[in-house]
């Protein structure tokens, strides 16, 4: 690929049931904003089945073009999209593509990058565009406790793009941009996996990235049964709930909350930890959080270093008591 | 069944990496182990290897230094090691990394007289956490790759992997040869024993430089990578509010509820 060829964003937007995911909705914002520092535009790319209603959705938040690849073989993510997105890539020659950092967004990145031949960041917390023109790229590294500003010196060039790392735009209402791509397939060439299987066994929905409040409980919490406390709490304080890696390896918590490196990014207005030590990969998913409050019986957990309120006792006499003084409060 | 586990060593994790005077990481004091994840597919292969024969090397790309994680991983599952040591290889990107493992697997294999069936990579590292050079290998190889792999099982001439998703699972079929990246499975790597502990010792880590790989010198290092890093900097950081720690519970709860209620949080 020649490098006065390539031009503009392509937002590459994953959508779920149909709808759009935040993140790629989120990624517009800087995208559009880069687009017209540099004069270019954004192109919202989507691959999978029954994208009109998404297609809408990117146009709303200001996509200036849209591109689907609308075809029932592309309903579940699989190898073909990285095989599509090449294709898309190919032929349209967008200077820069953003990925939301999603589990589907972290495969497709370094498979295309690969294929290609280009340069990729991970997890892009922020983005600017520097003085010669370059997009610098910042990403976490060391579990987030030191960030990389990062240029890329391939074109086109892939980042993948952590959510709620940018507030998406207001919506307004337009229809459909003039240019519009629907195309039904592209070629796949040498596919090499198969989905034999594919098992939801998270059902509920928990969207710990919106949430308000979060009550998370660590292995302090002891077991299962004590854990329920936990669930009680962010009840009462309309909350969600999250966790750290080791009950979830237990069994007392679907993976689903789990919060951290490996694990949700979140930054609600109230943040309380139980039972939870303060590890560098669990505080990395959550110190951005406006208020935290730590439960802990150790009074050197390091929790207690990023902690508005840090209570040194036991979750199980300090959680019961706020229960109830909550309860009160809210009578 | 050839197996490769593609091992970077980084600083021990559970030790929070600050800047030092000169905006890089201070890390020569933390102790350098094998990469988390890389200890996580490790573990799987030597599993997979118990079940179904074979034989499991480890690789890594970076300094002799690396031959420390790497003779553990000699007592904890690996039969043989490799370290790829150039100095033209500092400041590779993911994509040059994973050109050089694509030339280093190519040389083992010519070596050792073998080809590898299945090619285990760590779902990230710990240090730069790109997450990128397991599939980008795959690539550079022409072969099939599975990300997110918490469980395998051989199907004939081909893997299964369980692919842990974000609802769920997926069980993914893959022709070997093919790179899976590896995920937390549900048990933790063992441990080594004194007994494995000599005998990896007793081992030799041949150490395979660019002209044994025969790398292109304008594909490698830091002014031939595609990323480039201009500059570190620290997060800002979230000061410690109050720590309340008074004789008695009940004082120490009143003192948080006022704090708290004063705060509006609730
Ligand atoms: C590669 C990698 C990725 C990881 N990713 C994640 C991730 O995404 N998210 C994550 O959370 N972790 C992750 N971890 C694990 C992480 O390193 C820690 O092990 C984990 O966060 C610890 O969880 P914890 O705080 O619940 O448990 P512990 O560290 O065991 O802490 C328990 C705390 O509870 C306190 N306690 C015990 N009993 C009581 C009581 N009755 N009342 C009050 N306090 C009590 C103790 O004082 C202690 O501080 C990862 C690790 C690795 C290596
Ligand atoms: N220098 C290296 N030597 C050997 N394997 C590596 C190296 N760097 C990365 N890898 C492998 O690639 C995986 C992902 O790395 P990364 O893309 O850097 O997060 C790691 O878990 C390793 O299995």
């Amino acid at each position: 690929m020649s490098l006065t060829d390539c031009k503009g964003i392509m937002v590459v937007i994953e959508t779920a049931d149909g709808a759009a995911k935040s993140v790629g909705l989120e990624m517009l914002t800087p995208a559009k904003e880069i687009a017209s520092a540099k004069g270019t535009d954004v192109t919202a790319v989507m691959i999978g089945e029954g994208l009109e209603d998404a297609a809408k959705q990117a146009a709303s938040y200001g996509a200036d073009k849209i591109i689907t690849v609308d075809n029932n073989d592309l309903k579940a993510y699989s190898e073909k999209h990285a095989a599509v997105l090449k294709e898309l890539i190919e032929k349209y020659k967008p200077e820069t593509v953003l990925i939301g950092a999603t589990q589907n967004g972290k495969d497709i990145a370094p498979i295309v990058a690969g294929k290609l031949g280009l340069g990729c960041v991970t997890d892009v917390v922020s983005m600017k565009l520097g003085d010669d023109g370059k997009i610098v790229f910042t990403c976490p590294m060391y579990s987030g406790n030191i960030l990389s500003d990062n240029v890329i010196d391939t074109v086109p060039q892939i980042a993948t793009v952590r959510g709620g790392s940018f507030k998406k735009g207001e919506p307004k209402d337009v229809e459909l941009p003039e240019e519009v791509v629907i195309a039904e397939s592209m070629p796949y060439g040498d596919i090499k996996t198969t989905i034999k299987e594919t098992v939801k066994e998270i059902s509920e929905a928990v969207n710990l990235e919106d949430a308000q409040v979060i009550v998370s409980g660590g292995r302090g919490m002891g077991s299962a049964e004590n854990f329920k406390l936990v669930e009680e709490l962010a009840n009462v304080l309309g909350g969600v709930v999250g966790a750290t890696r080791a009950p979830v390896e237990d069994g007392w918590i679907s993976r689903a909350h789990q919060i951290g490196q490996s694990g949700k990014i979140v930054a609600p207005k109230l943040y309380i930890a139980c039972g939870i030590s303060g590890a560098t990969q669990h505080v990395t998913g959550m110190v951005g959080s406006d208020y935290i409050v730590a439960i802990n019986k150790d009074e050197d957990a390091p929790i207690f270093d990023i902690a508005n309120v840090g209570i040194v006792g036991n979750v199980m006499q300090v959680i019961p008591a706020m229960i109830e003084e909550i309860k009160k409060l809210k009578a | 069944m050839e197996i490769l586990v593609c091992v970077k060593q980084v600083p021990d994790d559970s030790v929070k990496v600050v800047l030092n005077g000169s905006g890089q990481p201070a890390i020569d004091k933390i102790a350098p182990v094998a990469n988390a994840f890389d200890t996580y597919a490790l573990e799987m292969a030597a599993r997979f290897k118990e079940a179904n024969g074979g034989t499991i090397t480890a690789v890594s790309i970076g300094p002799d230094e690396f031959k420390t994680s790497l003779k553990n991983c000699l007592a904890v599952g690996a039969d043989k090691a490799y370290v790829v040591t150039d100095a033209s290889y500092d400041g590779s990107d993911s994509l040059a990394t994973a050109y050089v493992l694509s030339k280093a697997v190519a040389k083992i294999e010519e070596l050792e007289g073998v080809k590898f069936d299945i090619i285990f990579c760590g779902k990230e590292t710990t240090d730069s956490t790109t997450a990128l050079v397991g599939p980008e290998l795959a690539e550079k190889l022409g072969v099939g790759v599975v990300t997110c792999v918490t469980e395998l099982a051989l199907n004939g001439d081909k893997i299964d992997a369980k692919q842990e998703t974000e609802e769920g699972y997926n069980t993914i079929e893959v022709a070997m040869p093919a790179v899976l990246t590896i995920n937390k499975p549900h048990y933790d790597p063992r441990y080594p024993t004194m007994k494995s502990k000599m005998a990896a010792r007793r081992k030799q880590i041949p150490t395979l430089t660019s002209a044994d790989l025969g790398t292109d010198a304008s594909l490698v290092g830091a002014a031939n990578s595609a990323v480039k890093t201009i500059s570190l900097s620290e997060p800002t950081k979230k000061q410690a509010g109050i720590k309340i720690n008074e004789k008695t519970f009940e004082e120490t709860f009143a003192k948080a509820m006022a704090v708290m209620t004063e705060a509006k949080i609730f």
